[in-house]
């Protein structure tokens, strides 16, 4: 049996893991949306994705607890669905985690698809390349960085989450108890050895992924000022 | 990808099969603990501990969390669960009485005397939230007791919970505050620890969640919390003796109590 602070590791990088794939499935339509819309309700649309930077997790968390309970629609319907209870199970926390980090993701993408011409894309239809094609040959290849940068930031914002899975998730050794929640609970019973070791690993780890993020995205920065 | 490995491994890695998943108010987390090493020697029941604030728990509760019984620090929660019929009928029961303690971590001499050390009143004053939590309601029926709340009122840093009360007194962030004397007793640390009769008792009860599985589990470790055995060492982390509520509790120091009623008066 793998010790609890290592079994909450496991929770949260799967967690953070799908949290990331389902993001970029969901953000680049959304953001290509954002990124081409023309309309007044483009703002309505970038604020409902913003709100997540200023709501209380706690709060978003309240609302999702009551949204996923067995007593109401949505949780009702996804138990129809799938047969199982969806607060505090392990879908529960990736579906917070999505609704919590999705600026994170959709913000850097919607900005490389504005600053991307037209012209390529155009010269790339000329040439009879679908719209598919050209989003896997033109598109992906010059916003290579910003993808990046989206992906590691909505992972390390998932693996950084709180409120939101102390809400929903119900602190479930195995299935929703997250090292964040894990230190919390390491901190409350004042075993502040087993906290400071977890949080100085969450610590160097958040570092090391953002200082990559930053690394790889350095010689497209210098270039851009220099040009 | 991922998502394949993910379900695979899940399986796997569950370590324990239908623990008895016990919600437990953060303040008796430590204590349980310990209580657990000989419930499990004893009946060789796995448990699981979800530790919470008692008023995030209820909400959990409520909203179908998937916890076989819950150890509360109070009992306005555990009557709301009964009155919504989601507990086990006659499983609301009193398994220990809390105890208000003064911590300072500055002037440790002058704690001889609660009630003089109480009157020079402090540039911030710790204790819990009385509108939410139980240790914080007998916080401030202890200073209203003593006739000090007007003056202590503007001063109060007030915590969350008991838990966040300690942790602003022990880090010195806040120099003195009213904490509960079981996170003395559990930290080694002295205090003084305030009479019973200067507030409503603080009754901690416990209640066994309806149509779960682990119902007789449930029912194990409540009996077993409420032995005599069990619970003489339950007063023997810092709580006040469960029996004897109803009769007046000993004051641990007689010249203290008595300075501490005159001062009421006026």
């Amino acid at each position: 049996m793998p010790s609890p602070d290592l079994l909450a590791l496991v929770v949260t990088l799967k967690m953070a893991a799908l949290t990331t794939v389902i993001l970029l499935l969901i953000s680049t339509p959304l953001a290509w949306f954002l990124a081409k819309m023309t309309s007044r309700f483009k703002v309505i649309i970038e604020a409902i994705v913003a709100l997540p930077l200023v709501l209380p997790p706690t709060v978003l968390g309240f609302y999702l607890l009551i949204a996923f309970s067995p007593q109401h629609l949505p949780g009702q319907m996804w138990q129809q669905a799938t047969g199982q209870q969806l607060a505090f199970s392990f879908s529960a926390i990736v579906i917070g985690s999505v609704l919590y980090s999705l600026p994170f993701v959709v913000q850097p993408l919607q900005k490389a698809f504005e600053q991307l011409g037209g012209s390529l894309l155009e010269a790339g239809a000329m040439l009879g390349a679908g719209p598919i094609d050209r989003f896997f040959t033109i598109v992906l290849p010059l916003t290579k960085a910003s993808f990046i940068t989206a992906a590691s930031l909505g992972f390390a914002h998932t693996v950084g989450e709180f409120g939101v899975i102390l809400m929903i998730g119900g602190n479930i050794p195995g299935e929703t108890r997250v090292l964040s929640i894990a230190l919390f609970d390491h901190v409350e019973a004042f075993d502040y050895a087993k906290a400071h070791v977890l949080a100085i690993s969450l610590l160097i780890g958040s570092m090391i992924l953002l200082a990559s993020v930053y690394l790889l995205n350095l010689p497209r920065r210098i270039t851009t000022n220099l040009g | 990808m991922s998502i394949s490995f993910m379900s695979v491994s899940f399986a796997s890695n569950n370590p324990i099969d239908n623990p008895l998943r016990i919600a437990v108010s953060s303040n008796f987390t430590p204590v349980l603990k310990k209580l657990l090493l000989e419930f499990h020697q004893q009946t060789n029941i796995n448990t699981q501990i979800i530790s919470g604030a008692t008023g995030a728990l209820f909400l959990q509760i409520k909203h179908g969390a998937p916890f076989d019984i819950f150890i509360a620090a109070d009992s306005v929660r555990p009557k709301l669960l009964e009155q919504q019929k989601l507990i086990l009928i006659n499983s609301r029961k009193t398994y220990a009485i809390g105890q208000l303690a003064l911590l300072s971590m500055h002037n440790k001499a002058q704690l001889s005397d609660l009630a003089l050390t109480l009157q020079k009143i402090p540039k911030y004053f710790a204790i819990a939230n009385p509108e939410i939590a139980p240790y914080g309601k007998a916080a401030k029926q202890t200073l209203q007791h003593l006739g000090l709340w007007q003056q202590y009122q503007k001063r109060l840093i007030t915590g969350i919970n008991i838990n966040q009360t300690f942790a602003q007194v022990r880090s010195q962030a806040v120099s003195s505050g009213l904490v509960a004397n079981s996170q003395l007793i559990m930290n080694k640390l002295d205090g003084v620890v305030i009479p019973s009769s200067y507030h409503q008792p603080i009754k901690q009860q416990l209640v066994i969640i309806k149509n779960r599985a682990n119902i007789d589990h449930a029912k194990r470790l409540s009996q077993f919390l409420l032995s005599p055995k069990i619970q003489q060492k339950i007063v023997s982390y810092g709580y006040a003796n469960n029996v004897l509520t109803e009769l007046p509790i000993q004051p641990l120091i007689r010249p203290l109590i008595q300075q501490g009623k005159t001062n009421a008066k006026p």
